[in-house]
């Protein structure tokens, strides 16, 4: 999304690499400078806001309050803020960040959670990318149709409802009608059966989550689908094409949809952020281990590394996601460097 | 068109081959089919996840309950809430008690005390005529101990100005003193010893002498501290563990007196910040007399020590120093890092060893723990041979997941219960734990201060209407501050009626009068406050929502909020600031409520919250830790129960039921081999059996 | 799958700037035309209704339930509890507790209190979370793009406002934003008032790029610089000139995030973070309403199919308005 702020205008006399290079290093140190303020902020917003971190449990009668003392020290609560900013970076980078929670290495802890989540957001960009666009295409060819406007409502109805609320509709109806088991991310006691029939059974646990994660993806990307192939369909180089008397479908694949899917390219780098970013509401309701839970549960315990520390990575993606964007975009489109 | 095949069959793919996993999964009713070991596993469901498997930290639920599976202490409760032996096989109670031979007294006769002399006296008079095996008297030695000297922190009060209390290290000379060794706890001693020793004999004690601090400090240490660092007589009960032979540690270490006595110090080492640093406070030392016997020396009196030993015990030869540092080596961690690096961090945690009935493998978190029975358990393995602790972290989800059979057992939530009390299909068991839920009042605040006020508050409230619709009735009425299931609860102390007329005639008598718009006021004062509790407990804000809209009828105006917990504690319990509060105690079976409701006990983030101070309840709760005979010590906690129920200080609503739903399938294995159904539960533990469960892979007929 | 949400509109944005290009300058015939338009789309037209309706329970639920309790959100009736919509109270409840009309037009919920008075209650806090938090977008949004593009050549030392305010914005596009929501308003001390204030503050960034492009474009053209040539004043030439211009597009978008607000509304109350008691939102009764789905499912379908009615509408008013402001798709 940071397309457009960067300037393109290089000397066309210079070698392109060197261009190339400069302007990648430019980039990067640009996006060092900002990563370090979005750290800062981080850190300031969790640590400013009230309430501390608590893994004590005060329903447990036999607590004393010099205890709680002694963990607010062991975790440098009362340092001033900077010197605890410090800390975090020097622990961070070192891999000692440990958990407030329960005293672990806080980066095993979310690449664990991150092997957790990978499933579902490959099977749900799988899902996206695959249905999207042959849905958006079909509507755009068929502007006005029924089929296109049905389409189009349903995607905004899949905009709108909440998430959650049909997610439960949907394990409700499932569970009723077929009585398998759809939390989690496999039927537990399945240890010892087949490799086969564990791995299908691994699949299944992905099919209802990773559907309810796409939806509001597909909706969005077949609408956008539509509207790139509208505005090609219209274009002067695909009439011509038509004009040259060429099959409609020869029309429309070869020469419309190549031209179409040019920009869809440079989604891919922005993909990146989505690997963190998991969905805090779909893995709560399918109770499923990865890192949008590890977030909640760290809000939850106002466990502050882990909570940074997720904070920090997905902006590191979100910015490889862009800069990623910025290449591709700078790849496929001559234009763009000939500016 | 190539494409556009592709562009059709991709998305048909994808999902023809997602759709087809659904055949095969397995039902409820052939779980066992493709994979007939699913029998021998038991699925156990939970909100939460474990935090910290080590006994001496955890302080969560879900910990405990995988460590009460991987772990044992020296004693459990059983399903009456009586100790019962485990990593012991029996244990003493007895006691030593130190006598300060005072060079200034005299005895009754007028001849003056000498250590010698007094030593004869009490000897004669005590040791005479009775043997060594007489049960009924408890004494069993009489000795002279030399002077020592000794260094003793104290705490001094801080000056007028600046108001601070400190610590202050001071030595103390202790003159010749007389050990009598008893074979069971005496609390009355002094009583006995009377008659011998005078009845000057305490007051003529020239306790400064022996004390040597500097001049400002002598004269900040009054009189009763003198008396609390020198005590005439100090009390040192003892408590003896005969320890099981033979047990041995999942890695085949075998089980001795070191680890008991590393337990407690790991417990009490200031780095490990543990939790459970006050159960074991009292403790004096731990000697370890034999390989297979312990000594556990008391500071002072204090009766509900033994139920401590049910903490479970670590493994010294995994912990100690040398143990840490050879974990230190290998993780190869950076001296900062190493610098820090205590029991807290160890990998320990994540992969606890024990001497319990299952055997730890494997911990993913927020998706579940995996334990396997222990073939060499000192009982016999269990019938299982794995364990599954699943986390699923709403009501709902979990019994979804139960009624399709990827969960075996998990805790429903009232309105759930309701549904499978009709349900043949599963098994229930519901039993009272030793939990309570109560709305607390800010004692301190002047509108709480009036005890008719609370009782009135107390009144409005429809209790039993509450445990009716909104606890399905998976919950009983309770009266005052000790869990329900256990001898220390009064059943004899009535609740207080629903009258909501009789509670605005009570607070009319104070002068809480309706005005125009039908709120209570007194001297253009509102009957107004704010009653607060914790997010994410839908039966707490039940009631916080009932209890706002039963005080609005009698003209009460009351504001409720809602808070998360970390908030919720941080902000308005620790520093007190708060008018009212919904919450639950979940208690120990002891009879100990010093924590609780003692007037010392009302500081920054003490337990006291409510600032309960009632001289007559401090006094019970105290005389309660010093009484050693179970039969007097009821009488003492009745006595309490009484005094803190007509103060009102919270308003008692109900003990919730433990309630667990398991498949049906599930059932309990005689000795002899044949099977029969899981027997009610009486303590709040439905597990107490657990090693003898197993599922049949149909349902059994009873 | 918000990526793919907020790239789409990303990408959206310079196609509408051309477009804008064209119609900006004209202004009269402009809104004739627009109604002409967005008369012909039936499935905008029958939203917009639908949001008419919407606002007017939304005044109705305030007037109704707080200035004068005709319907009582707050009685608490545990013995009446989960009675099925049209049900009648019970014979034993006291007269003063019956419901309006002696019956319960949605049913009960779990303590018995009248759902009907409660969503009428919840659709004006439902409502004014997504219209406040909208406004405050807005106002930091349109604040900063309009500053970014009019003043962007001014310097401070090194930097210019423009990278200042870009940077700023590129600042905030870093973090997650659901997980940012979720982190503040589970620290702050819960309240409405925050909700409001957190959702807004974490919207804005697209709304002020899109208006400083917006300003860039229009600087450069004849009407502004006409303006400038005059001898106008900035702030006349920005709030009465450009701003106006401007308007068109933000407006689609606003309502778009409208619906998005209310969504994310739901979804806190979902994990617990959302409005407290005493304020009864359609958020915060379907999340209470999904643990007792099998006991009563009214309480869970009715705020959610009205949460999606309303987003739904929202979003397809939004869509219109596009469409309805887009001279190429006229052309087609």
């Amino acid at each position: 999304m940071l397309i457009g702020n960067v300037g393109f205008g290089l000397d066309s006399t210079s070698g392109e690499v060197m261009e190339m290079l400069a302007y990648v290093i430019r980039n990067l140190l640009q996006r060092l400078v900002l990563l370090f303020v979005v750290s800062v902020m981080a850190h300031a917003v969790v640590h400013i806001a009230p309430g501390e971190p608590s893994e004590v449990d005060p329903s447990n009668p036999r607590l004393k309050p010099e205890d709680v003392t002694k963990i607010r020290a062991a975790f440098h609560l009362d340092d001033p803020l900077h010197l605890q900013y410090v800390y975090w970076m020097r622990d961070l980078l070192s891999g000692e960040l440990k958990s407030f929670k329960d005293s672990q290495p806080v980066l095993p802890k979310i690449w664990d959670r991150f092997l957790n989540s990978l499933p579902l957001f490959v099977t749900a960009t799988v899902i996206v990318w695959t249905l999207s666009f042959p849905a958006g295409i079909h509507a755009a060819l068929r502007r006005g149709s029924v089929y296109d406007r049905s389409t189009t409502f349903l995607a905004y109805a899949l905009i709108s409802i909440p998430g959650f609320f049909f997610s439960y509709l949907v394990i409700l109806s499932v569970v009723e009608l077929f009585g398998v088991p759809v939390i989690g991310m496999r039927t537990f006691g399945m240890e010892d059966a087949a490799p086969l029939f564990r791995a299908m059974d691994r699949l299944w646990h992905l099919v209802i989550p990773s559907i309810m994660s796409a939806l509001v993806g597909v909706a969005i990307l077949s609408r956008y689908v539509r509207s790139q192939m509208l505005e090609v369909i219209g274009a002067d180089y695909v009439r011509t094409a038509r004009a040259k008397g060429l099959e409609e479908e020869t029309v429309v694949y070869t020469h419309a949809l190549r031209n179409a899917l040019l920009p869809f390219v440079t989604m891919f780098g922005l993909l990146l952020p989505g690997l963190i970013g998991g969905s805090v509401i779909f893995e709560q309701i399918f109770a499923w281990p990865g890192i949008g839970r590890l977030g909640y549960d760290a809000i939850l315990a106002r466990d502050f590394p882990v909570i940074l520390t997720i904070n920090l990575i997905a902006a590191v993606l979100t910015l490889a996601g862009t800069f990623l964007s910025d290449i591709l975009y700078a790849a496929v489109d001559p234009r763009i460097r000939l500016q | 068109m190539r494409l556009k095949r592709l562009l059709l069959l991709a998305p048909l793919t994808v999902v023809a081959l997602l759709v087809q996993s659904y055949f095969w999964v397995p039902t409820y009713e052939s779980q066992a089919k493709a994979n007939p070991h699913r029998l021998r596993m038991f699925i156990e469901s939970s909100i939460g996840d474990a935090k910290i498997l080590n006994p001496i930290l955890n302080a969560d639920t879900a910990s405990s309950r995988i460590v009460g599976l991987v772990f044992e202490g020296l004693l459990d409760l059983d399903d009456n809430l009586q100790l019962r032996g485990r990593l012991a096989t029996h244990w003493e109670v007895g006691e030593d008690i130190y006598l300060l031979v005072n060079p200034a007294a005299r005895f009754d006769d007028g001849s003056s005390i000498t250590p010698e002399s007094l030593l004869d006296r009490l000897r004669s008079e005590l040791l005479a005529g009775t043997s060594a095996e007489d049960p009924s008297d408890p004494i069993r030695a009489i000795e002279l101990l030399p002077p020592e000297v000794r260094r003793q922190t104290v705490e001094v009060p801080g000056s007028e100005a600046e108001g601070e209390a400190s610590q202050v290290e001071v030595q103390l000379t202790l003159p010749p003193r007389i050990r009598f060794g008893l074979s069971r706890v005496v609390p009355d001693f002094l009583d006995r010893i009377r008659p011998i020793i005078g009845e000057r004999y305490e007051q003529t004690l020239p306790r400064s002498t022996w004390v040597s601090a500097p001049a400002q400090i002598m004269s900040a240490i009054d009189h009763a501290r003198l008396a609390e660092m020198l005590p005439v007589l100090e009390h040192n009960p003892t408590l003896v563990f005969h320890l099981r032979h033979g047990v041995r540690f999942h890695d085949g270490h075998e089980f001795d007196s070191d680890d008991v006595r590393f337990t407690y110090q790991a417990i009490m080492d200031p780095r490990n910040l543990s939790p459970r640093t006050s159960d074991f406070e009292p403790v004096k030392s731990v000697d370890i007399l034999d390989r297979y016997t312990v000594r556990v020396v008391y500071k002072r009196l204090f009766s509900p020590a033994v139920n401590a030993w049910t903490m479970q015990i670590l493994p010294e030869h995994l912990l100690n120093d040398e143990a840490l540092g050879r974990e230190m080596e290998r993780r190869g961690l950076s001296s900062a890092a190493r610098a820090t690096f205590g029991m807290r961090e160890s990998v320990f945690n994540r992969a606890p060893v024990g001497t319990g009935p299952f055997v730890f493998e494997q911990w993913q978190s927020d998706e579940q723990i995996r334990l396997r029975a222990n073939q060499d358990y000192w009982e016999g393995a269990p019938e299982y041979s794995e364990y599954y602790y699943r986390v699923l972290p709403d009501p709902l989800t979990q019994e979804v997941e139960f009624r399709t059979g990827a969960v075996d057992i998990y805790a429903p939530q009232p309105h759930q219960i309701a549904r499978y009390r009709d349900d043949d299909a599963y098994q229930r068991f519901s039993s009272l734990s030793t939990g309570y839920t109560y709305i607390g009042y800010n004692n301190r605040r002047a509108l709480f201060q009036d005890r008719r006020v609370r009782q009135a508050l107390s009144m409005a409230i429809d209790v039993d209407e509450i445990i009716r619709y909104v606890l399905y009735g998976e919950a009983e009425r309770t009266t005052g501050p000790f869990p329900k299931n256990t001898v220390w609860y009064d059943p004899d102390v009535e609740p207080i009626p629903y009258d909501p007329e009789g509670a605005r005639a009570l607070l009319a008598e104070i002068g809480w009068h309706p005005n125009e718009q039908g709120w209570l006021e007194k001297d253009g004062q509102l009957f107004e406050f704010n009653l607060i509790t914790n997010n994410g407990n839908l039966v707490r804000k039940a009631v916080v929502t009932i209890a706002q809209n039963a005080w609005r009828k009698i003209g009460i105006k009351c504001n409720t909020q809602l808070f998360e917990w970390a908030v919720f504690l941080e902000d308005f319990v620790n520093p007190g600031d708060f008018d009212a509060v919904v919450l639950g105690w979940s208690m120990g079976a002891d009879p100990d409520l010093y924590q609780i409701w003692h007037s010392s006990q009302t500081g920054y983030g003490q337990l006291n919250f409510a600032g309960y101070r009632s001289p007559e309840a401090d006094e019970l709760i105290v005389a309660i830790r010093e009484e050693y005979d179970a039969e007097r010590q009821r009488t003492l906690t009745r006595r309490l129960h009484r005094v803190i129920a007509a103060d009102q200080p919270y308003t008692f609503l109900y003990a919730p039921l433990a309630t667990r739903v398991l498949d049906k399938k599930i059932v309990m294995v005689n000795p002899d081999g044949t099977y029969s159904r899981i027997p009610d539960v009486k303590s709040g533990d439905v597990f107490y059996s657990f090693n003898r469960w197993r599922k049949l892979d149909h349902v059994p007929r009873f | 799958m918000a990526v793919t949400a907020g790239e789409a509109n990303a990408r959206q944005a310079p196609g509408e700037r051309e477009m804008e290009q064209t119609t900006a300058p004209h202004g009269g015939t402009l809104a004739g035309e627009f109604w002409l338009r967005l008369k012909r789309d039936r499935l905008t037209l029958a939203a917009l209704c639908v949001l008419a309706l919407l606002v007017v329970a939304a005044l109705a639920g305030k007037a109704l339930t707080e200035w004068s309790t005709v319907f009582d959100p707050a009685t608490v009736r545990l013995m009446d509890k989960f009675r099925p919509p049209l049900a009648r109270p019970a014979e034993q409840l006291p007269v003063p507790d019956r419901p309006r009309f002696g019956i319960y037009l949605l049913g009960t919920d779990d303590l018995g209190r009248d759902v009907f008075a409660r969503m009428l209650q919840g659709s004006f806090v439902s409502l004014s979370i997504g219209f406040v938090a909208v406004a405050i977008s807005l106002l930091v949004g349109v604040t900063l793009g309009a500053l970014a593009g009019y003043f962007g050549e001014i310097r401070f030392g090194f930097v210019t406002v423009d990278t200042l305010i870009m940077r700023f914005t590129d600042v905030m596009l870093c973090f997650p934003t659901f997980f940012l929501i979720l982190t503040v308003v589970a620290l702050l001390p819960p309240s409405i008032y925050n909700i409001m204030v957190v959702i807004g503050l974490t919207g804005w960034m697209g709304t002020a790029r899109f208006v400083r492009a917006e300003f860039l474009s229009l600087r450069e053209q004849d009407f502004v610089a006409a303006a400038e040539v005059l001898g106008l004043p900035r702030r006349r030439i920005i709030f009465v000139h450009m701003v106006p211009n401007a308007v068109a597009p933000v407006l689609v978008s606003a309502t778009i995030s409208v619906a998005t607000a209310i969504l994310t509304e739901s979804a806190l109350s979902f994990l617990g973070f959302g409005v407290q008691p005493p304020f009864a939102t359609w958020g915060n009764i379907l999340a209470d309403g999904k643990a007792f789905i099998f006991d009563a499912p009214w309480l869970f379908f009715t705020p959610g199919l009205a949460i999606l009615a309303v987003v739904l509408s929202f979003n397809l008013v939004g869509e219109g308005l596009r469409e309805a402001l887009n001279p190429k798709l006229r052309r087609v």
